[in-house]
């Protein structure tokens, strides 16, 4: 059963598979090396998680310290509010953020003329490419006490609200302006899906006297479900991330939010240098954040297959 | 045998007959130009006492700076730059550094082990300063600078020798500020629209916090120019300690960095005034209530940049809290000379005077003599670090004072006694060495250069009026009462904590709840932190230490 070459059948068949294949396996090659060295190579960093850092002996030679880290952690009263704003901010924005891509995509997918599609398509998602960087100081001037916003409540007789300093307002700040500067893009994938459903789905539904809201219902939403699970997979398990969301939440809040913004990205930042706490303490704290990622990616995986979807694995 | 003696007295003549050239060449580069390096030339004189430096080897250096990129752009055309580079034998590298990002740089090269020659940071008693000193990341100063006479009588100041290590080693050049702690009355000060308190109704100016409040009230709430004018804004919110503690904690005041606390006497036991109880309350409360009446802008949290600035000069923020004379003049006169050509500045700005505390005694804020120092990597080797000293030294030295402020003598100034007359304008002179703005802070700031009739940096009107401001501030304030020996002490708690004042300052004053509720979770938070451990452990220190 083996080759001519000595090697075992499906080894051989393997090799000719690849050697086939040779071109799409060298279109990956960029790729696998970009996950080997960018992604994996740095992944011996987490072993600082279990370490106290030494500037003289890098990560590699600091001294091993167990579970240490993780022990101060569970007393450390700034962790422990950063975990539980990266939680809210996190299912703040899966409930008000994920399903508005959804919902605009259906309602472009609604418009007749064409043109218009296009046109609203673009300007919903150039947002996308501008940087909390200078989007931060955009809303800073729109949102400040003499900025529009202020200007147009004042004028209608309210007082003024201090939009990113009142810890009340600024979770609704974050939420609304997330979903400003990304609905369009994200909707793009949706769009994507829609294109993909056989118009002949609709006549059929219209012969059959349905509505539109009944097309959109029996006919759009069932069309782009699949689409929905993957991306809720995918969301859910970048959901910490999504509540870190570090480069809009640094770029706007101050210390009279703290108590509602700082999340672990954040905390992790301002103690790690303004503070200077440990480099190992802090990767602790990254590693625990990237533990809680996998178990939700995990678990709503499973809801999705229980749900009758195709998981991710 | 003899063959190998033989060639080893002629490679040890040559190596001879090279270095001498190598001196020679490097006397007449020096002598060359007498007019281009004056300041190396005077600089030789005071090291006349010592042996000659050696710098045949020529050496790069790199430095991390603020504004260093900017500053090396143009070295070929440098005079100042060339001069040195000619009487040091180096050339130094600019390793960027910003406001913004100084203190990340610094701990990722730090902790990559690539960290430039030369790092500029305030670390001072931060945790990673400790740090950097027990992991051996830094280098320690030669213990014998007489050497460097100019950096050695530098060192020499009393708080600059209170950072020596329990090694007996010191690990830092500070960046000396001024020679005396009477100038930190202007590292905070507070400009007011007087022209629009008029306009509002206002007709004496303010010298008490209630009348200073009074006015800002009526600057916001009559709105003179229609423009929604807040009230006071900051450049920098980690600058707010330093004015408004002085309601009732004056020794409380910070630079903002979490580790410059001063520790008082509260009965028989020393504590942070930061976070002493029946001190800081008062202080809180009038934030909380400037706040809640608008005398304080609603967006003073927030501020980027140089925004406060714009929104002061143009009549949208009723007050200014900034750092320096020197930012007076840059920073605010600049912009008004643009919007207001035809009304000097004073003419319609006030600076804010010393209001009484609240147990009557006038304070202004007290920091350090220092901000910020430089750090030497110790993966240099001794030859390099001589190098180094000896460009301190150099940078030091009254001669060098003169080049990089005014050029060179005879050419783009003349001296007369103590009197210098300029032959080349600032402008131009800021061509010829456009290196000089930046690099004189390389070893100290020097603030107290502002003060100097001969500084044509600065409006004479603004000169004239710090000098007599500093004159006032020194009649009729006082400094804190604190134990200064106690600030930089390291004990196993205190070189873990940090106090950023200015963050619950400013939760608390835009907080909603009660204002000695917040205050009270603030000190939880920090008894968590180790605070009462702390304490016990800085008065076990200052026993050891013989104070009472």
């Amino acid at each position: 059963m083996s080759s001519k070459k000595g090697l075992p059948a499906h080894k051989t068949s393997i090799l000719k598979s690849i050697l086939f294949y040779k071109y799409f396996y060298l279109m990956l090659l960029p790729v696998v090396a970009w996950y080997a060295i960018f992604a994996y190579a740095p992944m011996y960093g987490i072993t600082l998680a279990f370490k106290t850092f030494h500037y003289g002996k890098g990560i590699l030679g600091s001294p091993w310290i167990g579970f240490q880290n993780f022990i101060d952690l569970m007393s450390d009263t700034g962790f422990w509010s950063a975990f539980k704003n990266t939680i809210i901010i996190s299912f703040g924005k899966l409930l008000f953020h994920f399903p508005t891509p959804i919902i605009l995509a259906i309602l472009l997918n609604e418009l007749i003329f064409r043109r218009a599609k296009k046109v609203f398509q673009t300007i919903l998602t150039f947002p996308h490419f501008i940087s909390w960087i200078v989007l931060a100081g955009i809303m800073t001037n729109i949102l400040g006490q003499s900025g529009v916003v202020n200007q147009v409540i004042s004028n209608l007789g309210g007082g003024t609200v201090p939009f990113l300093s009142d810890p009340s307002v600024f979770r609704p700040v974050i939420y609304i302006s997330h979903i400003w500067k990304e609905i369009g893009w994200d909707s793009i994938i949706y769009i994507a899906a829609l294109a993909g459903i056989s118009p002949e789905l609709y006549e059929a539904a219209k012969i059959d006297g349905a509505s539109r809201w009944h097309q959109i219902r029996y006919v759009t939403w069932p069309g782009i479900r699949p689409t929905v699970a993957i991306l809720f997979i995918l969301t859910i398990g970048q959901m910490l991330n999504l509540g870190s969301s570090f480069d809009q939440i640094f770029n706007l809040y101050s210390s009279p939010v703290y108590g509602v913004a700082d999340t672990i990205d954040t905390f992790v930042y301002r103690t790690t240098f303004t503070i200077g706490a440990d480099f190992g303490y802090m990767t602790a704290v990254g590693f625990l954040k990237s533990a809680i990622n996998v178990a939700m990616i995990y678990l709503a995986n499973t809801l999705v297959k229980k749900s009758g979807e195709q998981g991710l694995f | 045998m003899g063959k190998l003696k033989r060639s080893l007295a002629i490679m040890l003549m040559s190596a001879l007959l090279v270095s001498g050239v190598t001196a020679c060449g490097g006397t007449s580069e020096n002598t060359g130009d007498s007019k281009t390096s004056a300041a190396a030339g005077s600089s030789a004189s005071s090291e006349s006492t010592n042996a000659a430096p050696d710098v045949s080897e020529k050496m790069d250096i790199s430095v991390a700076l603020w504004g260093i990129d900017e500053a090396l752009a143009n070295a070929d055309n440098d005079q100042f730059l060339q001069a040195m580079y000619k009487k040091l034998n180096i050339t130094l590298k600019p390793r960027q550094i910003t406001w913004d990002d100084y203190t990340q740089k610094a701990q990722m090269w730090s902790a990559s082990g690539d960290m430039p020659d030369i790092m500029s940071i305030d670390a001072v008693g931060t945790t990673y300063y400790r740090n950097w000193i027990n992991q051996g990341v830094i280098k320690p100063l030669p213990e014998d600078l007489s050497k460097y006479p100019t950096l050695k009588e530098y060192m020499n100041k009393p708080d600059i020798q209170a950072l020596k290590q329990p090694d007996g080693k010191i690990y830092t050049v500070p960046r000396s500020l001024y020679d005396s702690l009477d100038y930190c009355a202007h590292d905070r000060i507070v400009l007011y629209r007087w022209d629009l308190a008029q306009k509002a109704g206002i007709t004496k100016e303010p010298e008490t916090w209630d009348e200073f409040n009074a006015m800002l009230k009526a600057i916001v709430d009559k709105d003179p120019e229609g423009k929604k004018i807040s009230g006071l804004t900051a450049n920098n919110v980690k600058q707010i300690s330093g004015f408004f503690w002085l309601f009732s904690d004056p020794a409380a005041t910070s630079d903002g960095s979490g580790s410059d606390f001063k520790w008082i006497k509260k009965d028989g036991k020393y504590v942070p005034a930061v976070l002493t109880t029946d001190l800081a309350l008062p202080s809180l409360q009038n934030m909380r209530t400037m706040y809640d009446q608008r005398m304080i802008d609603r967006d003073i949290a927030n501020m980027k940049g140089t925004q406060s600035y714009d929104k002061f000069v143009s009549g949208t923020s009723a007050a200014l809290l900034l750092v320096g004379y020197g930012n007076v003049n840059n920073q605010v006169n600049e912009r008004w000379k643009k919007l207001h050509p035809d009304v000097p500045l004073f003419d319609a700005v006030k600076k804010a005077d010393y209001f009484p505390a609240t147990d009557g005694n006038k304070y202004h804020c007290t920091f350090k003599t220092y901000w910020s120092e430089s750090y030497f990597s110790n993966k240099m080797d001794d030859k390099k670090m001589d190098r180094i000293m000896m460009l301190y030294d150099y940078m030091l030295q009254p001669e060098t004072k003169e080049f990089y402020r005014y050029g060179v003598k005879d050419v783009d100034y003349k001296k007369d006694g103590d009197k210098i007359t300029k032959i080349t304008s600032q402008e131009e002179l800021d061509k010829k060495q456009p290196s000089s703005a930046n690099l004189q802070a390389l070893v100290e700031f020097d603030n107290a250069y502002l003060y100097d009739p001969n500084n044509s940096t600065i409006d004479s009107a603004i000169r004239e009026s710090a000098i007599k401001d500093l004159e006032h501030s020194r009649e009729v304030t006082k400094q804190p009462d604190y134990e200064v020996k106690l600030t930089d002490i390291s004990t196993p708690t205190k070189d873990k904590f940090s106090i950023l004042d200015h963050e619950f300052m400013l939760k608390i004053m835009a907080g909603k709840e009660p204002v000695e509720k917040m205050w009270a979770d603030v000190l939880k938070e920090y008894e968590a932190k180790g605070l009462s451990k702390m304490i016990d452990e800085v008065n076990a220190k200052a026993r050891e230490m013989g104070l009472n």
